[in-house]
């Protein structure tokens, strides 16, 4: 899962950054407005994470410009401007949840969680469930037929992205892009290799590779 | 403060009614001054014919009674005559037994006398040198014919009088109705603007009332950017405090500080409790109360944004309705209404199983809002405690309340009432009551 946050607060943004990288998320940091317009509608973002009071360009003008663009990613509003009204203009120009200051990390995890899963349409469970994998966002863990499984931070985050996608073809490309910050170097194979662990892991079944297409997690779509 | 109409009306009444009489009154005594002396030229010519009438026969002076006019003879005719010679006196035969008083002095005399029958006399008294000795001669006439339509001329005048001062009042009424048309125009504006109906008012008005509306609607604007402005300060205020606080709540709840239980729990209670304070006292410095006479919450277009943002907020699950007769403009502001309705929708939500209602109705001297949700609803012996929960700030509990400190903040402000008893849906239902404005 790859995450912009936009966030012109320093202090803030790092502890954002640590928290969500935590998690297992692939974060890339701005702190304009004007860069966020920008980049916010040209790289593969899941989700973003926009303040509101932006050097540059306000996050209200940003948000509008991306939806006038046509960007569909989940975007959710972090703001001290709490007030009903401010709520209201916020979700009017496009977003799609919103989160006053000061707020707990947890808190803004969960939401992160529950709008990522709201996008692929699965609003409603407390778990991430697929191909009868129930995982453990909180404590990094999936299980499977009530035995618990351990996975790495980089298993974690891959098998989260093909749950996330069950059913769906995703090329390697795709997934490096999804999986990894704006800084880190791509390497494509180190996305197989992660591939055969989770295989090792759960069963070989479990994720089915189409040559020259990609990887399809299996269990049902979504 | 009488109306102008009423006065205007009471001072033209009273000048009329001091002029009328004046003129009337004035006018008649001219027209009877007028009469007297062209009455007087006539008397004057009947003694001239009476000293004529006056001979001297084979018994000394004599009067030629052929001479004399008929009405001398006929008796009470009106006309009447005496003759004062040196040794004797003559009276005319009309006076009968009546004696005419003789005058003090030569002339027409400007008192009337009283004569017989009710009569009133006009008296002239003409003094001749005639045959070597002086003859006095008084002649009298009625004048109480004249009297008489002097005084049906004054009463059809006092007729007339009364249907002018009618028709003028009338007119005037009209007159001034119309001049104050604009008047009662920027009144009936004024009254819309505090039923939120308009923001400003018509710059059309009479030269008389334009710096007035101007200055009127210099000050709602004043009053609104005032408003905007305090508002945006808050709201950076607002941002300068929380973000810093943000990062402190991130901090604390650190890995490392896990270790040390005690350390991070009175930093978190402290955090929260700088949070709570900053939350209320922005949210109540935002408030707009009273401020703005002409500010207004349509609900036509403000409620279908406000429950799409619940919607979005608590997922799709719930069935959210509202209720407002079509056109229903509240006379409060816009952010504070929002502000109210969504804390008390916000919280029906979260505890509602499957449904939550808004009912808005206008009453009379006010309005009713409702709010139901079909969750556990709040046991009556709670009811009380929940409401006065968070009346003072350290007692607030943040998560656990109804989140009221602000709702109570604002009907307070409003001078409306807050009620909590069990909806017919089965959770709470919250209803207040707010006073419409003063107008």
């Amino acid at each position: 899962m790859r995450l912009l946050l936009v966030e012109d607060h320093v202090p803030l943004a790092d502890e954002l950054l640590a928290g969500l990288t935590r998690q297992g998320y692939a974060v890339d940091w701005l702190a304009d407005g004007r860069d966020a317009a920008y980049q916010g509608a040209t790289e593969p973002y899941d989700l973003i994470i926009l303040d509101l009071g932006l050097p540059g360009k306000p996050g209200l003008q940003v948000l509008q410009e991306w939806r006038a663009g046509g960007l569909a990613t989940p975007v959710l509003i972090l703001t001290a401007r709490s007030s009903w009204a401010e709520r209201i203009e916020g979700l009017k120009a496009g977003a799609d949840d919103y989160l006053s200051k000061p707020f707990h990390p947890e808190e803004l995890q969960l939401r992160v969680q529950s709008l990522l899963r709201r996008a692929r349409g699965l609003a409603n469970q407390p778990q991430l469930e697929a191909a009868g994998l129930q995982l453990d966002e909180s404590r990094q863990t999936v299980k499977r037929q009530d035995e618990e499984v351990q996975l790495t931070a980089a298993e974690f985050r891959l098998l989260r992205y093909f749950m996330l996608h069950a059913g769906q073809l995703l090329s390697k490309s795709h997934l490096a892009e999804h999986l990894y910050d704006g800084e880190s170097e791509r390497d494509s194979n180190v996305i197989e290799v992660h591939v055969n662990h989770l295989r090792r892991k759960l069963g070989r079944e479990i994720i089915e590779t189409r040559r020259g297409q990609g990887y399809r997690f299996s269990g049902d779509a979504a | 403060m009488r109306s102008i109409q009423r006065r205007l009306s009471l001072g033209l009444i009273s000048v009329l009614l001091i002029i009328g009489l004046l003129l009337a009154q004035s006018s008649l005594w001219l027209f009877d001054r007028s009469l007297r002396s062209y009455l007087q030229t006539t008397l004057q010519d009947e003694t001239q014919t009476l000293l004529g009438a006056v001979v001297r026969g084979p018994n000394g002076l004599q009067l030629d009674e052929r001479r004399l006019s008929a009405a001398f003879k006929r008796p009470y005719s009106g006309l009447y005559f005496r003759i004062d010679l040196a040794a004797q006196s003559w009276r005319s035969r009309s006076l009968w037994d009546r004696e005419m008083q003789p005058a003090e002095r030569a002339g027409l005399q400007s008192a009337l006398s009283d004569g017989p029958q009710g009569q009133q006399w006009l008296v002239y008294r003409a003094d001749y040198q005639r045959y070597g000795q002086p003859i006095v001669i008084h002649v009298a006439r009625d004048y109480t014919p004249m009297l008489n339509s002097f005084r049906q001329v004054q009463k059809i005048v006092l007729g007339l009088g009364v249907a002018a001062l009618v028709l003028i009042l009338l007119l005037q009424r009209l007159i001034v109705g119309r001049a104050l048309r604009p008047l009662e125009q920027t009144r009936q504006q004024i009254m819309q603007l505090q039923q939120g109906q308009r923001t400003q008012l018509d710059q059309h008005v009479p030269q008389e009332l334009e710096s007035l509306v101007a200055q009127i609607n210099h000050l709602l604007t004043h009053t609104e950017d005032t408003l905007k402005r305090s508002r945006n300060a808050l709201g950076n205020l607002g941002h300068a405090l929380k973000t810093p606080l943000a990062v402190l709540v991130s901090l604390a709840s650190r890995e490392e500080l896990k270790q040390l239980p005690q350390l991070r729990e009175s930093l978190n209670g402290q955090l929260q409790q700088i949070e709570q304070r900053i939350a209320r006292e922005l949210g109540r410095a935002r408030l707009a109360g009273e401020a703005l006479p002409g500010a207004h919450f349509d609900c036509a277009s403000e409620l279908p944004e406000l429950f799409a943002t619940l919607a979005m907020i608590h997922g799709n699950h719930l069935q959210m309705d509202w209720q407002a007769e079509p056109g229903l403009r509240l006379p409060w502001d816009r952010e504070d209404l929002l502000e109210l309705l969504g804390n008390l929708l916000d919280n029906a939500c979260k505890w509602a199983d499957s449904q939550v209602q808004l009912h808005i109705s206008r009453q009379a001297g006010g309005y009713q809002l409702l709010i139901e949700d079909d969750g556990p609803g709040i046991a009556a012996t709670q009811r009380d405690e929940v409401l006065s929960r968070g009346s003072r700030l350290d007692e607030q509990v943040a998560g656990h309340g109804l989140g009221l400190g602000i709702v109570r903040d604002i009907v307070e402000a409003w001078a409306g009432q807050l009620r909590l008893d069990e909806s017919p849906l089965g959770g709470l239902r919250v209803t207040l009551v707010l006073p419409g404005k003063r107008t």
